[in-house]
Parts: structure tokens; C-alpha cells; sequence
């Protein structure tokens, strides 16, 4: 497998020293470049704080900026960054309104953020979190709580980072997190597998010939492997998962997330969401809030993700407001 | 003795840091045949920091703040499961010791309670799941009653260890269900469970500690 690296033991601080060159509105705290924090912290303001696993840009530390997160902590790449780092990471961003933690549904996150959560607690600081649960593939209805946070996050950090920018409080905040959390699906489909750096070869083997619907975004199995079909024949399979368990009326709005995995052009990005919006049209849906490229990835997976957030009034107004972040940038809509 | 004061307290976590110092090499070879090997050194990691954590801090501290010195200092010398498990357990025994001087039979039953109920609720496990919390719930009800019939401390803490030892050796017949051991599921079926052994050598050494 070819890629750019020195030694890929220092894949993650090589990357965070590129990203701080030329990122001069972002610092790190602790003398650990992985707890990333604004360098232009708002004063008064309620704090968003997210983490994970590194291999993912722009996800996490990409959206830290206007308009979105206040911190992120980043580990290696598929690891949870430890709790001591996520504490950090919060200590910086409280403004004394509190602090929310927006995640994805992971073991080893939810036990750190968790951890950090309690020792901010000690220090009297206020941590709400809301665990972003949107991949449709990774458990059945009714089994929702078990489901992995994978590229849909991105539609709850855009509310709640613009709840949090409108000044609302740490209850408010967390609220409309929720409330965008629950109602966002996602579905994947990979075509090649990714690759860490430290591991050298593919996660798992596929077939020229084959896709996965469904995988995860580190390289876990999906529901269903089978031939490789014409975009819209995948776009028709996967949209019928999210339709099946959402209740779109006639003259609803929804904000449409299609996203790259790290080794798929976008010009068949744009061919897959072609058929997303013919089909979200049938129904007479509007997909009010579009956005289309690489917003989580997984290395230099082939492959896509098709996000939607069922939108309401507050939740429209939300997802429109202006962003300013180093990966992520928005005009108020 | 009767009651664990402050002062006691930190020779407690002396205790435990050279109990883990000594098993170091045991917990290592043990987590090695299902896990990735690492609870010998986190273990020895976390008591060390913790120990020299609780003896900087000083007896005038009391009992809670002692705790929860150890219960953070775990959490950022250790963070990997095991550890945070345990630092979780310490930060809750500090909240249930809130207000108290000492520790009687009362006192250290609330103290496990809280332990064990930290722990099932930061690693999600239920009893039966083969993990430190099978040994820890033995030891908090049988505190509980020890204190319900008003028994001195140092025996409360006897029954307590005979408890956990016995949880331990029940973990054997358990499929593991949590962690990296759960995807060698079968293979763990005659194996003592690491966590649940970390959770039995603490009482022990408590145990003999205030029978000393």
C-alpha cells in the first residue's frame, strides 16, 4: 500500500503539526497536541467538546472553529483519546456556562469522555453529553442505543455549535443536540478497505467486483456484501434503509450529507447524491440544507455515506447558520 | 483494628501499591492468555501515582478528598479501561465517604457500595459477565451485612475477602463477555478473570491490613 509517511509512528503528530501551521486560529492545551482547542474562545459561551480516534479528517478536529466545536481530542488513529486528554480539553473551553461532549456510540470514547466528564464535575465545571448513535446498519430498530456514530455527527455538532453561538444555555444547547442526534440517519457502503498506517495492510479484503453495505467506519463489517451495482441501484438500497425507519410527509424539509470515505472522487459523490434527490423528490421531500465531499472519512476507503437529518423549524434555522472552521466553512443561508 | 483513619488510609495505599508492585509480573501473565497484557502494568502504574499521590497530599486532608486525590490521579496515570474502572470506584468511595473521619464497618460498606456501583455503571457490565464486578459485589453486600449485624470492622473485612475469593473462583466457570477477552469467549472458560482478580487482592490486602 502506498502512502505518505515517515515513520508511521508519527502519522498522528506529524499530521497535527500540519494542521497547526497552517490553522493559526487553533492551539492545543496540556503541551499535548492532540487536546485541540479555538484560540479564540467566546467568553460566557457553552462549550463543545468532541474526540475520537484519529483517521477520520475532517471529522473531529476539523470543525473545531466559528460557529461549531470549541475542542477536540484526538487519539491514534481508531483509538480513543485517554479521559486526562478529554479533561483538558474541557478545562480550556469552559466559559463558566458549561461544557457539552458531542461523540460517537464507542466503547472506548464513551468510558473516557465519561471519566473526564466526572473530573470536571470535581471541579465544579457543568458536562453534559450526547452520543451520536446515526448508522442505521449497525443495529435494528428498537436497538438504537447500540448504534455507531459514524458521519451524521457532523449535522449535530453544525446545531448545537450554532445554539451555542446564538448563546443559548448548556441545557438549551444539549437539548437541540439531542433533538438533531435522534433524528438524523446514515447508511455506508465501502469498496475498498482502509489501511492504518502503524498496520501497513488493508483492515479487511474485497473484490474488485464487490461492496459491503453498511461497514463501519474503522473497517468493521456491514450488513450485506454483494456484487458491485449501477450508483443508483446502491442509492436505492441504501435510501430505503433510512426511509423505512423515518416519517417523511409530503412537503417536509431535510438537510442531505453525502459523504466520501476517503478514496472516492467526488464526481461519483455528485452521481450518488443525483439519485438521492430524485428519490427524496418522489416523495416530495425537500433536501433544503445539501452538502457533498469528505466529512468523515476512514483512511482511503472507497466508498460513501448518505446522511439525513429530518429537519424542523428550529432545526432548519440551526443547520443554515454561518461556520467558520478550518475544514468547514458556511454562509449564513 | 476498629476504624481506618486518615492517617491509616494512606498507609493503605502503601499497601496496595507494593501488593501490586509484587503481582505485577502475575497480572501481566494472566491478562496475556485472553487480553493484550497490560493490567500487570497499569495496575502497578495507578496504585504507585496513587499512593505517592495521597501521602503528598496528608492526613489533614480527611478521607473523601483522599480519595478522590487517589480516584484522579489514577484516571491520568492510567487511563486504559482497567484503570479508569478503578479510578472510577475511588472517586465514588470519595462521595460516599463525604463527611466522615473514619472508616467503621458503615463506613466501608458505603464505600464498596459505591465502588461497585461506579464500576457496573462506567463499564456497563452485569454480574455474571465474568469482570472485576463479580468479585465486587460479594464484597458490598457482604460489608452490608456485616454492618447491618454490627460487626467490627476487621471481621467485616474477613467475611468480605472470603467473599471475594470465592466470586473469583466462580469467575472460572464464566464466558467473558466484555473487553478484548470476549472475543476468545470459550477460551476463557476454566481462566480466574483478571479484573475480578485485581478487585479480589484489594479487599485481601485491606483485609489483612486492618486485622494487623
Amino acid at each position: 500500500m502506498k502512502k505518505f509517511l515517515n515513520d508511521p509512528v508519527n502519522f498522528v503528530d506529524e499530521m497535527l503539526e500540519g494542521i497547526y501551521g497552517a490553522h493559526k486560529e487553533l492551539t492545543y492545551v496540556a503541551d499535548d497536541k492532540r487536546c485541540m482547542v479555538t484560540a479564540k474562545p467566546k467568553a460566557g459561551k457553552v462549550g463543545i467538546a468532541t474526540g475520537g480516534g484519529s483517521g477520520h479528517l475532517p471529522l473531529f478536529l476539523g470543525y473545531v472553529g466559528d460557529g461549531m466545536l470549541d475542542g477536540a481530542a484526538v487519539g491514534g488513529v481508531f483509538q480513543s483519546p485517554s479521559a486526562e486528554q478529554m479533561y483538558q480539553v474541557t478545562k480550556q473551553i469552559d466559559q463558566g456556562a458549561g461544557v457539552l461532549y458531542i461523540y460517537g456510540n464507542y466503547s472506548g470514547d464513551i468510558i473516557n469522555f465519561d471519566m473526564a466528564a466526572e473530573l470536571a464535575d470535581l471541579d465544579g465545571i457543568q458536562v453534559k453529553q450526547v452520543v451520536g448513535n446515526d448508522d442505521v446498519a449497525s443495529s435494528v430498530v428498537g436497538e438504537e442505543h447500540k448504534r455507531r456514530g459514524v458521519a451524521g455527527i457532523f449535522f449535530v455538532y453544525k446545531a448545537a455549535g450554532a445554539a451555542a453561538s446564538e448563546g443559548l444555555s448548556l441545557d438549551e444547547v444539549t437539548r437541540i443536540a439531542d433533538k438533531a442526534r435522534s433524528r438524523t440517519r446514515t447508511m455506508g457502503v465501502a469498496l475498498s478497505s482502509c489501511v492504518v498506517p502503524e498496520i501497513g495492510h488493508a483492515t479487511f479484503s474485497i473484490g474488485e467486483d464487490e461492496m459491503e453495505i453498511g461497514m463501519g467506519i474503522h473497517g468493521e463489517p456491514g450488513i450485506s456484501r454483494k456484487k458491485l451495482a449501477p450508483a443508483d441501484k446502491v442509492i436505492d438500497e441504501m435510501m430505503e434503509r433510512i426511509f423505512a425507519e423515518t416519517d417523511y410527509k409530503q412537503g417536509d424539509n431535510v438537510a442531505v450529507l453525502v459523504n466520501g470515505l476517503g478514496g472516492t472522487p467526488m464526481e461519483e459523490l455528485y452521481i450518488l447524491f443525483r439519485r438521492v434527490a430524485q428519490l427524496l423528490d418522489q416523495r416530495g421531500v425537500k433536501a433544503k440544507h445539501v452538502w457533498v465531499g469528505e466529512f468523515a472519512t476512514s483512511m482511503e476507503m472507497a466508498g460513501a455515506s448518505v446522511s439525513v437529518l429530518h429537519l424542523d423549524e428550529e432545526l432548519d434555522r440551526l443547520v443554515a447558520a454561518p461556520a467558520n472552521t478550518p475544514f468547514f466553512k458556511h454562509f449564513a443561508s | 483494628m476498629d476504624a481506618i483513619n486518615a492517617s491509616d488510609l494512606i498507609r493503605l495505599f502503601e499497601t496496595w501499591k507494593s501488593l501490586f508492585a509484587e503481582q505485577r509480573d502475575f497480572l501481566i501473565s494472566l491478562d496475556g492468555k485472553v487480553g493484550d497484557s497490560d493490567l500487570g502494568i497499569t495496575m502497578s502504574k495507578a496504585f504507585a501515582a496513587a499512593a505517592e499521590a495521597v501521602a503528598a497530599e496528608g492526613e489533614a486532608a480527611g478521607i473523601s478528598k483522599l480519595l478522590r486525590t487517589a480516584g484522579a490521579t489514577m484516571a491520568r496515570t492510567a487511563p486504559s479501561t482497567m484503570g479508569t474502572l478503578t479510578a472510577t470506584g475511588f472517586l465514588r468511595a470519595s462521595k460516599a465517604t463525604e463527611g466522615a473521619d473514619i472508616l467503621g464497618t458503615g463506613e466501608t460498606a458505603a464505600f464498596w457500595r459505591a465502588f461497585r456501583d461506579g464500576v457496573a455503571e462506567r463499564g456497563k457490565a452485569k454480574l455474571g459477565d465474568k469482570t472485576l464486578l463479580d468479585v465486587l459485589d460479594p464484597i458490598a453486600v457482604a460489608l452490608e451485612t456485616a454492618a447491618g449485624s454490627g460487626e467490627p470492622l476487621a471481621k467485616a473485612l474477613a467475611a468480605a475477602s472470603d467473599a471475594a475469593e470465592r466470586a473469583l473462583e466462580a469467575t472460572k466457570s464464566m464466558l467473558a463477555q466484555h473487553g478484548k477477552a470476549a472475543a476468545f469467549q470459550e477460551k476463557t472458560i476454566g481462566l480466574q478473570d483478571a479484573g475480578a482478580t485485581v478487585g479480589h487482592f484489594l479487599i485481601r490486602s485491606m483485609a489483612e491490613f486492618a486485622d494487623s
